[in-house]
């Protein structure tokens, strides 16, 4: 199992030609679906995506690309949001469907296989990934199972 | 989580999507209706330091939930025109803002003056009863169904709800009850 | 222009500045509790 922190600023290969692309810089997410959609690659405007099909391997040591083709720069405004680390899910506060703040994201885990998200890390708290609703730039909402018990 | 706040504790949270996590939007005026004695919306302010009022407003209908730290709807399509939403939210009456009216007993006792509403809320909001300051001085809080009429300058009240200011709202929320019974209303 | 001339300037542009934002957020503030007229 992998965490978010964990894999930033890991090295990215190309597995086809074994030159270096760059380094991870954030993870966009796909809250619907509860797993990784894309991989960010460097910062700023030269910042670029790969969609998690494009992998061939999220390893500990490095995450290897199917080829260099398949970087891409950001093709709308959620995707620029997400070079701008405006969608970033670690730091990101947490938000109940109710309305009540249960804390901050501190990390997040997910399996190096499917992309799919399996833990919400708050604070000393452990949350399934099945409590995520939706997250963007202001917050991730989180459903009730994960407000703190009175 | 049901919860009481009161509205100038609604006024200025972030509206924010549950699909699409962004802030879309934070409460200006809380709109209710003193009759069925439930918010019927808000209007809205854009977010941002400097930014002004928004021309689109928010039903009751269209709000997921209320909480401590937010109002919660499900995506920015809640938020609509005004020419789409209930007159009394689109085009609130500001001249029957409640807050500093005097509150006056059928008898004419004044039993000091509005202060703030107070609202259960959590999936919907029920407006539980009003802050006020009393006249010596001090907060109080009495029940809903509390007024026999109310106008942008006062609210007219049965005379037994003098007997029914409580001094927080834990006491508010057990005594809304019994005052109900008490007018005949359970 | 002056030392005096720039310090106009600059008095100017603070009370602009100043207006502005007053003004812009006494527009937003609200923050009102409005009962909706009677039916009928």
């Amino acid at each position: 199992m992998e965490s978010f922190k964990r894999s930033a600023g890991r090295k990215v290969l190309s597995r086809s030609s074994a030159k270096e692309l760059g380094s991870v810089s954030h993870l966009l997410v796909d809250a619907q679906e509860r797993r990784i959609a894309a991989v960010v690659i460097g910062r700023g405007k030269k910042a670029q995506l790969v969609e998690w099909e494009q992998l061939s391997g999220f390893g500990p040591d490095a995450v290897m690309v199917v080829d260099e083709g398949a970087l891409r720069p950001p093709a709308d405004d959620r995707e620029r949001g997400a070079t701008e680390g405006k969608l970033e899910l670690v730091g990101k506060r947490a938000l109940s469907e109710g309305g009540t703040e249960v804390g901050k994201l501190d990390d997040v885990t997910f399996d190096t296989d499917t992309g799919a998200l399996v833990e919400l890390i708050i604070g000393d708290r452990r949350v399934q990934a099945g409590a995520l609703m939706g997250s963007g730039s202001y917050a991730a909402v989180l459903d009730d199972s994960a407000e703190p018990s009175p | 989580m049901r919860l009481l706040m009161t509205a100038s504790q609604i006024r200025g949270l972030p509206v924010v999507t549950v699909r699409g996590g962004e802030d879309v939007a934070e409460v200006r005026d809380v709109i209710f209706s003193p009759e069925a004695g439930r918010l019927l919306g808000v209007t809205l302010n854009k977010r941002g330091f400097l930014a002004g009022r928004s021309r689109d407003v928010l039903p009751a209908e269209a709000i997921h939930a209320i909480g401590q730290d937010a109002v919660m709807v499900l995506d920015a399509l809640s938020l609509v025109a005004p020419e789409d939403a209930p007159d009394d939210v689109a085009h609130p009456a500001v001249e029957r803002n409640v807050i500093g009216d005097d509150v006056l007993t059928e008898g004419g006792l004044s039993l000091g003056k509005v202060t703030d509403l107070v609202l259960l809320v959590g999936s919907s909001g029920e407006v539980v009863g009003y802050q006020i300051e009393k006249p010596g001085g001090g907060r109080g809080y009495i029940p809903l169904p509390a007024q026999l009429a109310v106008s942008g300058a006062a609210l007219v009240v049965p005379n037994i709800t003098e007997e029914f200011v409580k001094d927080d709202l834990v006491g508010l929320g057990a005594t809304v009850d019994e005052f109900r019974a008490r007018l005949g209303l359970s | 222009m002056g030392v005096l001339g720039w310090v106009i300037v600059v008095v100017i542009v603070v009370v602009v500045a100043s207006v502005a934002f007053v003004v812009i957020r006494r527009r937003r503030r609200g923050g009102r509790v409005i009962a909706a007229k009677e039916k009928g």
